[in-house]
């Protein structure tokens, strides 16, 4: 081996390179001429049999030839790619549909629970859950339901054949809360429930609530507002303003309904709102004694709040949906409005 | 509740426009749910006289009748019942609307001109009453305005009374609230009226066998009454109120039970044998024909009234046929009695009936009011009936009942309300709702409760009468507080939520279904489970008479509903409870399914090439495989088992830590072809608390390997008997610890490989942690993966 063979393997590896006009030709020059069995790799092992005396000359010609060529082939990468970069590919269609998996969504029942669940979490409250099954005590009299109360009768309320039953509102969580822990409690409980009504547009046989109770010293009807005042910010907008009509329910004394301001025309009046500028939410109130009675807390020293809201509902209001049912129609074109 | 205003400015006065007043009912606890209007829209209806009926020469029903307008005479066919001459009706002249809005034109009705229409109540609006024309007094002049006629227009409230507040169904007591509103005097009806010898005691009497029913009944005697229609205001109340009218005795005993909240019966005396009251429990099998011609057969726990004899009425119910006010009536038992609520409630809830009287009963009347309401009811007969009353009311009232005390803490109220209300407010708000002061000093006071307030029993009672009265738009809005108490956790609900984010990360819709299903739909999948069902006693219908026991069922029905309405491709998952009765007693289990039908596995345009049931098994796989990586399961498997719902062989186990804790597969073709389905369908469906097993464990991050890694392939040709998962443990079992991966990259059945075998390639990636591994070291470790494959299993290698 001679130093000319060096000298026009070089010449001929730069010419190679200058010539390369893609990216895949400049690929195969470079596998060519230093790829693991390249020519300026055997050109290497050549180095062995050359004359002893001009061995260190040409092996410094070799490293020289290697490092020219690898700054070369790295100036003309450089420029196809910058080339290209500016040209383009002018044939492709950038409008073609991309492919990839879309997202799926939640249902709406779960996206409102999540997001009141989310909102209250932020106040301290703990999710606390309960069976669907529940016991006459849970539901009913621990809940201060004298007895014959019409939400008791087997036209209401579905009663297995044990004499157990299918909770009515998420309300026995509340029981087996307070019957494991000592107060303060501050707990949300979504949940199923269950009623014995003929379905309709706005009665399905089974719909969802999330239920708050707090119980500690010194509760007011005021900390409920304040509380669901913040709710009602988080989940309707900053703007939300919140007012208590008085009502009645067994298991809370003051009780009151509990109304939002319209979200949609802000007080207004709409179609939404059905011209009042208000929408029911809720309804809550005082834990009434009796409650406390039942699961053995001392009514001298805790007062607590309880407020129950209907997601059905909700949903309906907030998504304009007319008939309850079409959210148990799992429609995938329905749902992925939500 | 219906209120009138009119009637309830009888009892109060209050200066306030209906909206002003609605809206203070509302915020004070009682809800005003709707204004009705009662007479809008007469503009241009007219009284008319009647002057000349002639039948239809071509029709039965139908009547020509000459009407006088106090101008001129009009011809209008008429097809009510009872039309007659001289009769004074509402008449609505050519050109003029009902309230309906209907236009009345001239038309030709079976073939005789019609100039104008006579009305009945449901064309006015009064009620929906179609039997006749409205015949209206006799005094009105033809051609005077209808409204002044009919006494309209009248505002009607409508009112939700909440069950706590018996003493608000009644006009008087509704005004009774306004008038602690507004700050007003209650005007009390007068009820002065002559008695008469012989005194009642001669005429009737009254035994009480079951006092605990019936803790009060009194009866009056009436004679001499004249029956008939009751006058014009007060059929017109009635009917606003909701009654229709009957005769003025019945009349007269609705309008006071719409005045005071207590239901009245009037008996005719002389049906009752002699003149013999008798409250008892019904005798078994006890047979009743009541007021609307039913017959009763009644049971043992049922109240009746009955005379000597037999029972005569359900009692707080419905009075029976047999002793009814008629025509003929001259003599009137009156009762004003209360009964205990429970058993007025069972009876009525048993025999299906629910009325007025059983609605006031059930709720609780005041006790202490019987004998004004019969008092009021006897003034009003003696005015209108002409009727004599008899000296002197029978009052069996053994166990009187007094008013009770109840006290209340001022701090209590201000802290329990949040509202900074004075002693003196206090005060003057329990005493606005006729609750005496007994007692006050400087802890609290202590008041008296009228027995018309059943409800008020503890301090917390006095206190909602305190907010609502002060009024719940005073409770301030304090910022939010929060507060973290004691165990607060949440890690399973965060994950739950966690979970399902996931699983639409992966493009799947969360559906919900109902928990109650129909035992054909859970038989249509898996008859095996039909033990362990909960079925409901009393189910609304068919459809919904099982709690269910999986969520496959209606996961398929519902990609069946889609793919019904011409949905091709969805996938779907559903996180719900299901409920089996088993030898542990009752478990309530959280579950999730998933189900997918069509190209949803495709993310290309490729949608049209049918989807095969072992690519809808992968990808129904993978979903499961991601969520359960996600969940950090270490140790999760499919094991073959032929499941009732899958195809044979499309079906299998899922096992986590050693244990069934799902299934997965393809639908069976069977079920399918219920919902028509061409392609096959996946679904899987897992227990959630074992997803929920390792949340909590720690993670200890490693630093990733830097030194390279080397690949090799292994391809071979296997029986369709060996399972991918027996070639992965063998590369496994052979490689050394520095094997890093193994990836199947190629699959190929067809003649080429023989029949019953198939082609697979593996990528095996081997590193170091320690150094960069020499191609003579992995060719080593290539080799005896290749051998111990060929060893141990039915394979082929194939080499180069
Ligand atoms: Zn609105």
């Amino acid at each position: 081996m001679k130093i000319e063979d060096i000298i026009n393997l070089q010449n001929k590896a730069l010419n190679e390179i200058e010539a390369a006009a893609d990216s895949e030709t400049l690929e195969a020059v470079r596998i060519k001429y230093i790829g693991r069995k390249g020519l300026i790799p055997d050109l290497m092992k050549g180095l062995k049999g050359a004359d002893p005396t001009d061995r260190p000359e040409m092996g410094k010609r070799v490293n020289e030839l290697k490092n020219t060529f690898q700054e070369k082939f790295s100036e003309r990468r450089n420029q196809i790619e910058s080339s290209r970069t500016e040209s383009g590919d002018k044939t492709f269609d950038v409008t073609l549909p991309g492919q990839w998996r879309g997202l799926g969504k939640k249902h709406p029942i779960s996206y409102l629970m999540e997001r009141a669940i989310d909102i209250f979490h932020a106040l301290g409250f703990t999710v606390a859950d309960g069976p669907d099954i529940e016991t006459v005590f849970n539901n009913f009299d621990a809940l201060n339901h004298p007895p014959g109360h019409p939400a008791r009768d087997a036209t209401d309320t579905f009663y297995l054949s044990d004499g157990d039953l299918l909770r009515t509102h998420t309300s026995p969580v509340q029981v087996r809360h307070m019957l494991k822990h000592s107060p303060p409690v501050r707990i949300i409980a979504p949940g199923r429930c269950y009623r014995r009504d003929t379905p309709d547009a706005t009665h399905s046989a089974n719909f969802h609530q999330i239920e708050g109770l707090y119980v500690a010293e010194n509760v007011s009807l005021a900390d409920l507002k304040g509380d669901l005042a913040h709710f009602a910010h988080e989940a309707m907008g900053p703007e939300t303003k919140v007012r208590f009509r008085p009502h009645f329910f067994p298991f809370t004394e003051p009780s009151v309904e509990v109304d939002f301001s319209c979200h949609i025309c802000r007080g207004d009046g709409c179609r939404v709102c059905k011209q009042s500028g208000w929408i029911e939410i809720a309804g809550a109130g005082m834990v009434d004694p009796g409650v406390f009675e039942a699961v053995g807390y001392d009514t001298g020293t805790v007062t607590g709040y309880a407020f129950g809201m209907g997601i059905e509902r909700i949903a309906m209001i907030l998504f304009g949906i007319t008939d309850i049912r079409d959210l148990y129609e799992n429609d995938i074109r329905y749902l992925r409005q939500f | 509740m219906k209120v009138p205003i009119s009637w309830l400015k009888e009892y109060v006065d209050f200066d306030d426009s209906v909206k002003g007043l609605a809206d203070k009912l509302t915020f004070s606890g009682i809800e005003v749910e709707g204004i009705h209007s009662a007479g809008d829209g007469f503009e241009g209806l007219l009284v008319g006289e009647i002057r000349k009926v002639d039948p239809h020469p071509d029709a039965d029903k139908l009547t020509i009748c000459i009407v006088y307008d106090g101008n001129e005479e009009h011809s209008v066919v008429c097809g009510a019942p009872n039309v007659k001459a001289g009769a004074k009706i509402p008449f609505a002249p050519i050109g003029t609307s009902l309230p309906n809005g209907v236009r009345i034109n001239k038309a030709k009705i079976r073939g005789i001109q019609s100039s104008g229409m006579l009305l009945a109540e449901d064309e006015l609006g009064l009620s929906d009453d179609h039997t006749g024309v409205v015949i209206l007094e006799e005094h009105w002049e033809a051609g005077t305005a209808l409204s002044e006629a009919l006494g309209l227009p009248e505002t009607v409230l409508e009112l939700e009374i909440t069950p706590n507040r018996p003493d608000c169904l009644s006009m008087m007591g509704i005004a009774r609230e306004i008038s602690a509103l507004y700050g007003t005097k209650m005007k009390i009806p007068d009820t002065d009226m002559n008695e008469a010898d012989p005194p009642v005691e001669k005429l009737a009497s009254v035994e009480v066998a079951d006092t605990t029913g019936c803790p009060r009944y009194t009866a009056r005697v009436l004679a001499n009454v004249q029956t008939g229609p009751s006058p014009d205001w007060m059929q017109k109340r009635l009917k606003l109120a909701g009654i229709r009218p009957i005769n003025n005795v019945v009349d007269i005993t609705n309008y006071v039970m719409l005045e005071t909240g207590h239901p009245l019966h009037a008996f005719d005396k002389n049906l009752l044998e002699n003149g013999r009251i008798v409250v008892r429990l019904a005798r078994p099998d006890e047979k009743i024909k009541t007021l609307d011609e039913t017959e009763h057969v009644l049971t043992a726990d049922m109240l009746v009234i009955a005379d000597s004899e037999r029972p005569v009425a359900l009692a707080g119910i419905m009075g029976g046929a047999g002793s009814e006010i008629q025509g003929n009536t001259d003599t009137v038992l009156l009762e004003s009695a209360c009964f205990e609520p429970m058993t007025i409630r069972r009876a009525a809830r048993n025999l299906g009936i629910s009325t007025e009287s059983s609605y006031r009963f059930e709720r609780g009347v005041d006790i202490n009011g019987v004998e004004w309401a019969s008092r009021r009811a006897a003034a009003l007969l003696a005015d209108l009936t002409g009727a004599t009353v008899a000296r002197g009311l029978i009052d069996a009232y053994p166990e009187k009942v007094s008013e009770q005390s109840v006290s209340c803490r001022w701090e209590t109220v201000r802290s329990l309300t949040g509202m900074d209300i004075s002693n003196d407010d206090i005060r003057s708000i329990l005493e606005s709702l006729s609750l005496n002061v007994t007692q006050a000093d400087n802890a609290g006071l202590t008041v008296s409760i009228p027995t018309f307030r059943q409800d008020l029993e503890r301090e917390v009672d006095l206190i909602e009468e305190i907010a609502r009265m002060h009024g719940l738009d005073k409770v301030p809005t304090p910022s939010p507080q929060s507060r973290i108490v004691a165990d607060a956790e949440d890690h399973r609900t965060r994950t739950l939520i966690d979970i399902k984010t996931r699983i639409t990360g992966l493009g799947l819709y969360e559906i919900m279904n109902y928990s109650l299903v129909s035992k054909a739909l859970l038989d249509l999948f898996d008859k095996s489970d039909a033990a362990v069902r909960i079925e409901l006693p009393n189910p609304i219908s068919s459809d919904q008479s099982t709690l269910r026991t999986s969520l496959i069922p209606q996961m398929v029905e519902t990609l069946g509903r889609n793919n019904a309405r011409q949905v091709s491709e969805a996938g779907f998952f559903e996180l719900g409870r299901v409920f089996r009765n088993t030898q542990e007693g009752r478990l309530e289990n959280e579950r999730l399914s998933i189900g997918l039908m069509g190209p949803v596995g495709r993310t290309g345009i490729d949608k049209r090439n049918p989807v095969k049931g072992e690519e809808m098994f992968l990808w129904v796989k993978g979903v499961l495989e991601a969520l359960l990586e996600s969940q950090r399961i270490p140790d999760a498997s499919l094991e073959a088992v032929d499941f009732p719902e899958f195809e044979p062989g499309f079906s299998a186990a899922v096992i986590i830590d050693g244990q069934e804790q799902g299934r997965i597969g393809i639908i069976s073709p069977e079920i399918r072809k219920e919902w028509r389905f061409v392609e096959p369908v996946a679904a899987a469906e897992l227990a959630v608390d074992p997803l929920l097993a390792h949340i909590s464990d720690s993670v200890t991050s490693r630093p990733v390997a830097i030194f390279p890694a080397v690949t090799r392939d292994v391809a071979l040709v296997a029986d369709l008997s060996v399972r991918h998962d027996d070639i992965v443990r063998a590369i496994y079992d052979a490689a050394p610890g520095e094997l890093e991966k193994v990836e199947l990259f190629d699959i190929f059945e067809g003649e080429a490989v023989g029949d019953g075998r198939r082609s697979m390639a593996y990528s095996l990636t081997f590193r170091s942690a320690e150094r960069t591994l020499t191609d003579e070291e992995v060719n080593g470790y290539h080799s005896s993966v290749k051998k111990a494959l060929n060893d141990t299993l039915d394979v082929i290698i194939r080499e180069g």
